[in-house]
């Protein structure tokens, strides 16, 4: 499932501490690296996915631009409260090509992943893609 | 229309008039301090800039202290930094001389971003008492790649200019990351 578009799954971006109208955050889980959300301005910057069903997960791939440090938290509550943190990663800068990582967690059921960006190598940094494995 | 949010630190020797340019841009001219108070913390003002059919910019606006004695500690305050703002008085030759240690000192916070910035002469009412060429002080702005203005911020009409600057040269960086970014894929 890495490679198929989130939103087939019926996931929803449900928050995002930055917008642009022609940058919207949904295109983050469309299953394409050509559409992206942008950071406006300042950090940390926020993201949080919500799936319909419990999720398992063993891999998060993440297709980027200019993030460096990044904190990835799960929820198992409907309501999107007492998130955990799963893994912290710091990410190398890249300059002709987007960053590629993949993460492997221990995520036995979540609701909610929650995605802070704590900083990047520059002012503005964006998210392509955002695929997980079970 | 996007909005952006920027951390802008303003800089200067103490008494160049660094609090009444923000407390008059924050209060659209309702506030201007008629008395001296010298700022020994750094205060955080919020303001939004319009700049027309491009983008809202949300500035933080962090008035920093010119006395050497508080400014040391509050340079820990600023994090970093969006845009700088440095402020120096027409009528004062050596906080002129300062600006570039000013400069120096904010850039030491930018991790190597490109930070834009605008260099203030502020003060201009006194311009009987100029010790600061207009030109002299254009000069150095270009060499720092800043844009330069002269405020009264007594004055209504000129203390939103270098805020305008900064938000216009903030969304330009934007627009440019935009651009990289669309160039990778």
């Amino acid at each position: 499932m890495l490679d198929s578009a989130l939103n087939s799954y019926e996931a929803l971006v449900v928050l995002a501490t930055s917008s642009d109208e022609n940058y919207p955050a949904e295109n983050i889980i469309d299953g394409k690296t050509e559409t992206f959300w942008i950071s406006t301005g300042l950090f940390p910057q926020e993201l949080i996915i919500r799936f319909t069903d419990n999720m398992k997960i063993l891999t998060i791939s993440i297709h980027s631009y200019n993030i460096k440090r990044l904190r990835i938290e799960m929820s198992t509550s409907e309501d999107a409260d007492k998130f955990e943190t799963i893994a912290e990663t710091e990410f190398e800068q890249t300059e002709s090509s987007l960053q590629t990582n993949d993460i492997s967690v221990k995520v036995p059921n979540a609701t909610h992943l929650r995605f802070v960006i704590l900083s990047g190598y520059d002012h503005f940094v964006s998210v392509h893609k955002v695929g997980v494995q079970s | 229309m996007v909005k952006l949010r920027a951390r802008c630190v303003v800089v200067g020797d103490a008494a160049v008039g660094k609090s009444s340019l923000c407390h008059m841009f924050r209060s659209d001219g309702a506030v201007f301090q008629k008395n001296y108070n010298m700022t020994a913390g750094v205060e955080l003002l919020e303001k939004s800039v319009s700049v027309p059919e491009t983008s809202d910019s949300e500035f933080f606006i962090y008035d920093s202290p010119g006395r050497e004695l508080f400014a040391d500690a509050c340079e820990n305050v600023w994090g970093q930094p969006s845009v700088m703002c440095v402020v120096f008085d027409i009528t004062c030759e050596a906080s002129f001389t300062s600006c570039s240690r000013w400069v120096e000192r904010v850039r030491s916070h930018c991790n190597g971003l490109q930070v834009p910035g605008v260099l203030v002469g502020n003060k201009c009412d006194l311009s009987f008492r100029r010790e600061v060429d207009s030109a002299e002080a254009r000069t150095w702005a270009q060499t720092h790649g800043f844009q330069y203005h002269e405020t009264s911020a007594k004055e209504i009409g000129q203390f939103e200019a270098p805020f305008l600057s900064l938000a216009q040269m903030f969304h330009s960086i934007y627009q440019d990351q935009i651009h990289t970014i669309k160039n990778v894929l």
